[in-house]
């Protein structure tokens, strides 16, 4: 006898499978290894929230998905196409489907903000420039920086160089936003401003994002599902996994402290090994 | 090496084939470097090409005068504008001017990231940021070179005219008549090749910056000396083959 199953899922998209799958990545610089074996899915519609500690892989994990880099070993699919053996040419029709935040922002320093945002749809395609214009606007509305089109990034303030960032990585309404750091640099109105954009853009339109922060209030805020990265032993590799609640309630101390934001724990207060007095005066203590 | 010879190969693609097949390069950004790298750098061009043209043409009636061949002079500087020191200091004047700055600019965009910026936006950064540059030297070095033999033969002038009592009809006919059409051209071959060299080093010394603004420091350096000594020992081995053949 079987009962009748009860509907789980709350949202059906036409297309079931993940829109990013990540397998086994490794990846080292020299003998260090920054990325262990990271395996992850990202449904359509979901945002994800990569966490973790600096030097964790965070940054290096998503240069890996938008193809700046190639791991040593694993699988990364993007839209169901494996990018980890792709040529340029291959790479590029994928790019043009996602949008980038950088941390910094990456503006074209030489160009004016308007310029910077019309930049993706003048080189993706033949578009009047009225409605380059057009949209120019629609998207510095939306992070609010009307008015500011004819400023160069270096006349504005690192908060509004990542805004505008933002508006030119969602300039050709991707399916996916890559985000690193999306709120760093940024005062708390303008962080919820950049968060409910993000949920709209997620929730009401279906767009996917992955986000790389370490901010918890926001990462909670937006994120659907996360990641943990781990630090230390667990160099390079996912020590948790699940939704913002199972996420809040996982046993894992480390993980605790980095939503607690404690100092020391199972994290420690001094990173370094060994013997601090040793250190400090070599071999020549009394 | 490997590199450079890679990046020369992408910016010929860039600039021969892929036009035809998709995305092109944007003209407007070859004018803005044409104004950069060529209109700006008149003013300079001129001073320093005057001022050789008058250096050379004293130099040429000291010793000439001795001989009772002051009338020689204009041949003297018409023909070593020509062929030898204009394409070469036209070349120096635009590494120091351009070369530099080309390498710097494309460093500091490396260090902060606009350049993989670009690539994630499927914006190849060899066709938006390096062809420009490549065509408008190509094209601004072999005028500024013109532009500065023009000033040069005037520089010249300035002597004969007020020093050795020179008629200026004198001057130009003698100079046309020394200078022949193929010494104008074995200058533009060279400034043309020259050109070629410096805005290829510069780009790859710019691209291949790692260690933010050392990096960027160490990068133009290497890009002007590197484009210094390139241009000279080109300049040897193209003199010797016009000599030869």
């Amino acid at each position: 006898m079987t009962s009748p199953q009860p509907t789980t899922t709350p949202v059906t998209h036409e297309d079931a499978s993940p829109l990013i799958e990540v397998r086994d990545v490794v990846k080292a610089f020299g003998n260090r290894t920054i990325l262990n074996g990271i395996s992850f899915d990202v449904p359509r519609g979901e945002t994800m929230v990569i966490m973790g500690g600096s030097g964790c892989g965070k940054s290096t994990l998503l240069r890996h998905l938008i193809g700046s880099l190639k791991p040593d070993s694993g699988s990364i699919k993007l839209f169901g196409e494996e990018t980890t053996g792709m040529n340029e040419e291959g790479l590029d029709s994928i790019r043009r489907r996602f949008g980038v935040l950088f941390q910094s922002g990456a503006l074209l320093q030489s160009l004016t903000v308007g310029e910077n945002v019309a930049l993706p749809i003048q080189e993706h395609g033949r578009v009047d420039d009225a409605i380059v214009d057009l949209v120019i606007k629609m998207k510095l509305e939306m992070v609010g920086l009307t008015g500011f089109e004819d400023l160069k990034p270096a006349e504005i303030s690192g908060g509004m160089k990542k805004r505008v960032a933002l508006a030119r990585a969602l300039a050709l309404d991707p399916e996916l936003l890559f985000s690193d750091e999306p709120t760093s640099g940024l005062d708390p109105v303008m962080t919820a401003v950049v968060d409910k954009l993000t949920q709209d853009l997620t929730r009401k339109l279906g767009m996917t994002a992955v986000v790389v922060t370490h901010d918890m209030t926001s990462a909670f805020r937006i994120g659907t599902r996360m990641i943990m990265l781990g630090t230390g032993d667990r160099q390079g590799k996912i020590i948790a996994e699940g939704t913002p609640e199972e996420i809040m309630n996982h046993p894992d101390p480390m993980l605790q402290q980095f939503i607690k934001g404690e100092a020391d724990g199972p994290i420690p207060l001094r990173l370094s090994k060994g013997d601090y007095l040793k250190r400090l005066l070599g071999e020549a203590q009394p | 090496m490997k590199y450079y010879l890679q990046l020369n190969g992408k910016i010929l693609y860039w600039l021969l084939v892929a036009p035809w097949r998709k995305q092109s390069f944007k003209f407007s950004q070859v004018v803005a470097q044409v104004n950069r790298i060529g209109v700006d750098a008149l003013p300079m061009v001129a001073l320093t090409s005057f001022s050789i043209g008058l250096t050379l043409a004293m130099q040429g009636a000291h010793e000439l005068q001795r001989m009772g061949a002051a009338m020689y002079v204009p041949n003297l500087v018409a023909v070593s504008l020509l062929r030898e020191l204009g394409p070469l200091l036209i070349a120096i004047i635009v590494i120091g001017r351009s070369g530099s700055a080309i390498t710097a600019e494309l460093g500091t965009m490396k260090v902060s990231e606009e350049i993989e910026a670009l690539g994630v936006m499927a914006i190849n950064p060899v066709r938006f940021l390096i062809v420009p540059r490549f065509v408008a030297m190509l094209i601004m070095l072999p005028i500024l070179t013109v532009f500065g033999n023009y000033i040069g033969i005037v520089g010249g002038w300035t002597i004969c005219h007020f020093a050795l009592d020179m008629d200026t009809a004198a001057y130009v006919l003698r100079s046309i008549e020394a200078a022949q059409l193929g010494d104008l051209y074995s200058g533009l071959i060279k400034s043309a090749v020259f050109a070629w060299l410096i805005v290829t080093i510069a780009c790859q010394a710019g691209l291949q910056v790692e260690d933010g603004a050392e990096g960027v420091g160490t990068a133009t350096t290497r890009s002007v000396v590197f484009s210094l000594l390139a241009i000279l020992v080109a300049n040897a081995i193209l003199t010797g083959l016009f000599f030869f053949f």
